[in-house]
């Protein structure tokens, strides 16, 4: 057992967490954030991705014992005060959404290409959601999201 | 609160009803359901492809701390159950937990429920087997061979065979100009949808009832296997749908681990109990593509005239029947929707093996059949030199007609796609003229399919229902027994409510899926929901509209039939004028004068005629979609590798509800076509999977998707609710033989053994040269 102060979704998180424990499980049997899935817990899939200090990683793959200290968001705390984040938006209105299985992970993977790339082509978000699996949509829509979600962010920040 | 209003949404690309919670990760799953005092149910399987079952001993895994309750088959029945059990009883073969034999590795033998997943592991341990390791077979034409290891006790260990004949094929044959004969060879696949298969059974011991909520395609299907393995009154089994993390053919039958997870908690007392496949286990135990075999011979005549198809296809079906007869009708009875036939004469033999389960996968066999058939279309094509969209517009089916085997074509845009998709990709500036550069050289190739809406296969009847509710203060309830599991069907069904109705699409409300609450639908199959689930909806909405109408029209001293309501509104018929406001018009319904609460009511049954499977006579379905596919793409004649370029697909969905939903269900269904056609394969090694995981069977990612062009043709279907037809399968039955001919075009050699790795393309190209 180790005692870590984990931020998750803008609350600091006090735990006492089992040596053997993966982040997806603190995630959703501990706190019960079931927003985060998973579909392999192999690293295969993408399916159960959150960020750590923005950075999207596999939360099947790392130890809650090793994220002391850490900042983690997952799909749950990406809207601000109830209002959804433009990538949340652009998934919607694009039609990148089907079943919605890939989609937590798929948006936080692709908030995380944002931070380092704002503007990027199609072949570079292809490239940062490769790690993403999606059974659905053959990927289409969900690039026409993440183009759409970076313009209208470039947009407004710009304004 | 409804903050925007979408009034006439029908052919509106309005956001998906469930995307806001989905894209907030609050959509909830069974994936993510827990109970209070929820156990965690696990299943112990044969290691061995097939065996005698000679005792099970579990009583030490009973003494285990934290184990609530194990199973075997002395707990149940002992009942079997089938998916086509109403075509086809002969193939109910499968008990819920096997109790003398295992028929392959995974087989079902015992269930544990215990207080986590480790407890629940080692209880498995503890229960103890005797088997008596039979023979096995793997190979579907060894298992036809005399002396063979029987499986079921069907003779030769055919399972199901499907003689299908019509007219003199041999006749027009000897009349044929050319006739060829070519073999196919078609690999098993995983359906790899990203929720595995989850079961949560919860038993209730004062009332014996049972409520099971399940990641499945067919609710009330479920239930009805269910009541009868279990013995119970259907009524007494409540089965609840969540959202379905993808579906794709694969969860459209009850499965044990649903079974044992209601025993398991009647046994423990009451305890919930909870089910979650693993990945290995979604690869390895569940169901699975049929390989296939398909010997065809056909003759043409000089001017392209197809005369005759005759052949024979051969499937591995595994150690149980799952919806192995209609996969294989369909692989054989799809291609009289695209083809003038008249003569023909194939035999399917779906064969047991000791190898996983063969089921139903999204295209029902017709995917195997689309690679076999438009790749030997092309070659005939080919043989006579005909070009091959010339060919198919040829042959190509026509509006209102009987196929010789009944089928009722009457709207059919598939001539229409052809043209279409030849236009659209350039065809005649790039058939036939392959650009080489260097090791590279490119192609373009054309497939053509049709989809079914609807097919009966487990009840005599394929209704749907729907109730629409409107309540005092205008807020409409949808209830629908169609299973959306990920498709879109419960936004296609509020758009047709709302747009039949009158109202905004975000006034509805809908309720899905759940027999104790929802009209029956026999679930999300055969491209059905739309048609089907959406003409019971559209039926229920025009109920709903004209019990307001009457009431408007009595206060108004009017005739109903003089009133419409759209936009929100209560309008004079003929001009549009408006009378009233929606709320206004419900304000009245329930007013001190009327006191009528506004329930509407609507079912659909198409029309079909039941097909007999001994002759192949019969009308499968209300309507049928089509559609053309080509394929454009470049070949490294160094490494193999086949690049696909650019895919086009023009599509009679009749008319679309909601244009980015289609579009997004052909993109789907073309990648994973791509996927199938390139490198996915399911492989076996004496029954057992060698790749179960995502990084061993690869399935496409976001890099390399090609661009896809997806053109509508809309011919408006008279049965469909406002003209749209189903799909969801059709794109992806055309892709691989797509694929296949632009490499034929592009390089000359012909691939007829799927995936096209680049290694067969390679050999492919060696044996070329050395001719
Ligand atoms: S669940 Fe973590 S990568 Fe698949
Ligand atoms: S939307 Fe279903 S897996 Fe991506």
């Amino acid at each position: 057992m180790k005692k870590v102060n984990i931020e998750i979704d803008s609350k600091v998180q006090e735990l006492e967490v089992r040596d053997s424990e993966l982040l997806i499980e603190t995630l959703r049997d501990r706190l019960g954030l079931m927003g985060t899935k998973y579909s392999c817990l192999e690293g295969d899939c993408g399916v159960c991705t959150v960020l750590i200090g923005g950075r999207n990683v596999l939360s099947c793959l790392i130890l809650s014992a090793d994220c002391d200290g850490e900042k983690i968001t997952t799909i749950e705390g990406l809207a601000k005060n109830g209002e959804p984040h433009q990538l949340q938006k652009s998934f919607i209105e694009k039609g990148a959404i089907q079943c919605g299985f890939c989609t937590p992970g798929m948006i936080l993977a692709a908030h995380s290409l944002l931070d380092k790339d704002p503007d990027p082509e199609d072949e570079e978000i292809a490239r940062a959601l490769d790690g993403n699996l999606c059974r659905c949509t053959g990927y289409v829509k969900i690039i026409d999201a993440v183009r759409d979600a970076s313009q209208k962010i470039n947009r407004s920040t710009k304004s | 609160m409804i903050k925007t209003k979408t009034t006439s949404p029908v052919g509106k690309s309005v956001p998906r009803i469930d995307a806001r919670e989905k894209a907030a990760g609050e959509a909830k799953f069974v994936f993510d359901m827990k109970l209070p005092g929820m156990l965690i149910g696990k299943m112990l399987r044969s290691p061995h492809a097939h065996a005698r079952i000679i005792s099970i001993d579990t009583s030490k895994a009973e003494k285990l701390p934290g184990v609530k309750a194990v199973i075997t088959a002395e707990d149940t029945p002992k009942i079997k159950f089938g998916s086509n059990e109403y075509f086809f009883p002969y193939t109910v073969d499968q008990l819920p937990l096997e109790s003398d034999k295992a028929r392959y590795i995974g087989d079902e033998i015992a269930a544990v429920a215990a207080v986590d997943e480790e407890t629940a592991e080692k209880a498995l341990s503890l229960i103890d087997v005797k088997y008596e390791v039979l023979p096995a077979v793997f190979d579907p034409v060894s298992a036809m061979k005399p002396g063979a290891p029987q499986i079921q006790g069907a003779m030769n260990n055919i399972g199901v065979m499907l003689p299908m004949q019509f007219g003199d094929a041999d006749k027009a044959l000897k009349e044929s100009d050319y006739v060829r004969e070519d073999i196919f060879h078609l690999q098993s696949a995983a359906h790899c949808a990203l929720e595995p298969h989850v079961s949560l059974g919860q038993y209730e011991v004062s009332t014996d009832r049972i409520t099971l909520w399940t990641s499945t395609q067919a609710p009330f299907k479920v239930r009805e296997a269910m009541a009868k393995t279990l013995k119970m009154d259907a009524a007494d089994i409540r089965v609840i749908k969540l959202n379905v993390g993808g579906g794709f053919g694969g969860k459209l039958e009850m499965f044990p681990m649903d079974f044992s997870a209601c025993l398991l908690s009647k046994k423990s007392g009451g305890f919930p109990v909870k089910f979650t496949c693993t990945r290995q286990e979604e690869f390895s135990f569940t169901r699975r593509k049929h390989p296939m075999t398909y010997k065809l011979r056909s003759g043409v005549k000089r001017d392209g005239t197809l005369m005759a198809v005759t052949g024979e296809v051969i499937a591995d079906g595994g150690a149980y029947c799952s919806y192995g007869p209609t996969v294989i009708a369909a692989a054989i009875l799809r291609i009289f929707m695209v083809y003038k036939i008249v003569n023909f004469r194939v035999i399917g033999f779906r064969v047991y093996t000791n190898n996983p389960i063969c089921g139903a996968i999204r295209g029902f066999g017709g995917v195997q059949s689309g690679f076999a058939v438009e790749s030997h279309m092309d070659m005939l094509a080919r043989g006579i030199g005909m070009d091959p969209v010339e060919f198919r517009l040829k042959n190509a089916t026509d509006p209102n007609m009987e196929t010789v085997n009944k089928l009722v074509i009457s709207s059919n845009g598939l001539k229409d796609c052809i043209r279409r998709a030849a236009e659209a990709c350039g065809w005649k500036d790039k058939f036939g003229k392959a650009k080489s550069a260097g090791d590279m050289a490119r192609g373009i190739g054309i497939g053509v399919a049709a989809d079914v809406m609807g097919s009966k296969m487990y009840k005599a009847h394929e209704s749907a229902g729907s109730i629409i509710k409107v309540e005092e203060d205008g807020s409409v309830y949808l209830f629908t027994g169609a299973a959306d599991t990920g498709q879109g069907s419960d936004t296609a069904m509020a758009q047709i409510a709302a747009q039949e109705l009158g109202v905004a699409y975000e006034r509805i409300r809908i309720k899905a899926a759940d027999t104790e609450i929802t009209p029956f639908d026999t679930g999300s199959f055969a491209s059905r929901v739309t048609f089907i689930s959406g003409n019971a909806t559209k039926n229920a909405a025009n109920d709903a509209k004209q019990q307001i109408l009457n009431i408007v029209a009595r206060e108004l001293k009017l005739d109903a039939g003089a009133l419409d309501m759209r936009d929100e509104q209560v309008v004079k018929a003929a001009d549009g004028a408006f009378v009233m406001s929606f709320d206004q018009a419900v304000g009245l319904c329930y007013s001190f004068n009327y006191g009528h609460l506004i329930i509407g009511r609507g079912n659909y049954n198409p029309k079909t005629t039941p097909v007999d499977f001994r002759t192949g006579y019969g009308n499968i379905s209300g309507s049928y979609g089509f559609e053309a596919q080509v394929a454009e793409v470049e070949v490294n004649k160094k490494t193999g590798d086949v690049k696909i370029l650019k895919m086009y697909d023009v599509h009679d969905i009749g008319y679309p509800i909601n244009p980015d939903s289609v579009h997004g269900q052909i993109e789907g269904s073309i990648v994973m076509g791509i996927g199938y056609t390139l490198y996915e394969d399911l492989r076996f090694s004496e029954g057992r999977v060698v790749n179960p995981s995502f990084s061993k069977y690869r399935i496409p990612r976001s890099v390399g998707i090609p661009p896809i062009e997806s053109i509508f043709v809309e011919t408006k279907d008279p049965q469909g609710p406002f003209g749209a037809k189903g799909m969801g399968e059709a794109s992806l039955l055309p892709t691989a033989a797509a694929i296949a001919n632009a490499i034929h075009d592009a390089i000359g050699v012909r691939i007829t053994d799927l995936p096209i790795t680049p290694q067969k393309v390679l050999e492919a190209l060696k044996e070329k040269k050395a001719v």
